[in-house]
């Protein structure tokens, strides 16, 4: 490898790894509360409460649900890895050491956004082995995946977007208080209203309207027809808001990563 | 990169945060291979020129080149050459020092460094300790691990940033010889420390800025010589009567005490005083400190 490709792909793939490590060694906060989280809406949407809904779809509330779930955990956790490890940096003052080392705008941005990716993706798919074995329990049989194609398409899309959001937000926070505003006011009604627990179908049309503009209805509805074959929205459409909302969270990530201030909070 | 190059030249660099303007147009260059100090009182502007070398800061105006590039222009390439400690310590929560450093050599582009950490840990004592977590580290021993930081991926250009504050002294003079080892082995730095006696002994250049502005830069023993006076103190062999002379400072038994001005030879004071040689049993003469050339141009305007 020559010296110029070493620089462009080592720290890249270094921070990348330090990513990946930064999480696996809170394994117990990143990776066994959201299980225990999707475990306990499962059971209580998913098995109690879902008996007594029907779908317009014909499929079981079940099985509707745990699609919107593996977003749900996919696109929470990407956003809150790259948002804690940016807004954690900060505190540490270990910011400043992108900032002085040669690694560029580009592969602070694509390695901590992968970074994030990687964590929503493993989280997601324990969500969807719960899913499976509560989905086990209750119908006697596996939950298998429509278009596994369009499934990774729809979570790598969405992942990278919403780790890109945290990375924004992160760099523009001064204070971890703005930092859990966003998540907390902003990210989380989304998600929630999002269509995870719910079929816009079902929604009077003022709230069916007012829903087509929250961009997380078409990554959800992406990934449940990946998994079911089903959506609430057509599917081509949703693939291009979803490509849209990437682009405009990078442009911003960008955009705050080259104001934003590396120093200590 | 040429041998002659000046790994770091300032040219006219203001800073402002705000209304408040941090560094008034200075202008200074490092020589290579040499250890040069920039030297002030809190608040005087150091860290903010360091800040804009390793582009933490944009500057206001002016420039900062590394061995000829834009620090601006070609951050990628300039960042490469540095090595840079800075004053406050940085806690690594997640991580231990070997991953640190692995992580460190990476952003720096090297893939397989481990000859060269071993080194490192070796060399600043923190091997024994590589497993540790930053919390686990003593005071020194963080200190230590932002110069391993800083060294990972062999920096042609190390600036240090008061690299010794709220250090011991067996750790200083350790550290102070480790950074001599560094110079001997090639490597340019530009350090600032309140620790001035050490200063004066390391350094071969200083540049002592106050308020934002260069007060003076050159060769430190000979801005030593130029802006403080020398102690000349001649013993007699026998008791004088008093004597009236502008530079006598104070006249004891057997002993006359002068402060002389670099201007002056100590055979002109011996001429102008007209003292018979034979009464003369001894002459002292002592150089003025850094300390007083930097009270001097401190001093003078605060």
């Amino acid at each position: 490898m020559s010296s110029k490709a070493q620089l462009s792909w080592v720290p890249f793939f270094t921070l990348f790894r330090r990513e990946c490590m930064r999480f696996q060694k809170v394994a117990a906060q990143t990776l066994l509360t959201p299980l225990i989280n999707s475990s306990l809406y499962l059971l209580i949407f998913g098995v109690s409460l879902g008996q007594h809904i029907s779908l317009v779809s014909g499929v079981s509330y079940l099985a509707f649900l745990i699609p919107g779930l593996v977003m749900m955990s996919c696109l929470n956790n990407a956003f809150q890895n790259s948002s804690s490890s940016v807004g954690g940096a900060k505190f540490a003052g270990e910011l400043e050491d992108f900032k002085v080392t040669p690694l560029s705008e580009q592969q602070i941005i694509w390695a901590l956004s992968f970074g994030g990716l990687a964590r929503g993706l493993i989280v997601g798919f324990i969500t969807y082995l719960v899913g499976q074995a509560f989905y086990f329990l209750t119908h006697g049989a596996w939950l298998g995946v429509e278009h596994p194609l369009i499934l990774l398409f729809f979570l790598i899309v969405g992942g990278l977007a919403f780790a890109q959001l945290g990375l924004m937000v992160a760099f523009w926070a001064k204070t971890f208080d703005q930092l859990s505003v966003v998540g907390g006011f902003i990210l989380l009604p989304l998600l929630y209203l999002g269509g995870v627990f719910f079929s816009i179908e079902s929604l009077h049309p003022f709230w069916r309207n007012l829903a087509q503009f929250n961009p997380l209805l078409y990554l959800i509805n992406g990934v449940r027809y990946g998994i079911l074959g089903i959506s609430d929205v057509p599917l081509g459409f949703a693939a291009v808001v979803s490509l849209l909302a990437l682009l405009l969270m990078y442009v911003l990530a960008l955009r705050l990563l080259r104001v934003s201030s590396f120093s200590r909070w | 990169m040429s041998a002659d190059q000046s790994p770091l030249e300032i040219k006219g660099l203001r800073k402002s945060y705000g209304s408040f303007e941090a560094v008034k147009g200075v202008s200074f260059d490092v020589r290579p291979g040499e250890i040069f100090g920039l030297l002030g009182p809190n608040g005087a502007g150091k860290t903010s020129i360091i800040s804009v070398v390793v582009t933490l800061e944009r500057p206001s105006a002016g420039q900062a080149l590394v061995f000829g590039q834009d620090v601006q222009v070609n951050p990628r390439y300039t960042k490469s050459v540095i090595g840079y400690v800075p004053q406050e310590i940085i806690n690594h929560g997640f991580f231990n020092v070997e991953e640190i450093l692995s992580f460190y050599s990476g952003y720096f582009g090297k893939r397989k460094n481990q000859d060269r950490m071993e080194w490192i840990l070796q060399r600043l004592q923190l091997w024994e300790h590589r497993k540790k977590k930053v919390k686990q580290l003593s005071g020194g021993m963080k200190r230590r691990l932002l110069i391993a930081k800083a060294l990972v991926h062999e920096p042609k250009l190390l600036l240090l940033d008061e690299p010794t504050a709220g250090v011991d002294i067996e750790l200083r003079c350790s550290l102070w010889d480790f950074v001599v080892e560094l110079k001997k082995m090639g490597v340019t730095i530009l350090l600032t420390t309140h620790y001035l006696e050490e200063a004066e002994k390391l350094c071969d250049r200083v540049a002592i800025i106050h308020q934002g502005e260069l007060r003076c830069v050159g060769e430190t023993h000979g801005l030593i010589h130029e802006l403080t006076q020398r102690q000349v103190v001649v013993v007699l062999k026998s008791e004088l009567k008093p004597i009236r002379h502008p530079l006598l400072v104070a006249q004891r038994e057997h002993e006359l005490e002068f402060r002389l001005p670099a201007s002056m030879a100590v055979g002109e004071l011996l001429l102008e005083l007209g003292l018979d040689m034979a009464v003369v049993q001894d002459l002292r003469i002592s150089e003025g400190s850094l300390e007083d050339a930097f009270q001097c141009i401190v001093g003078e305007k605060s």
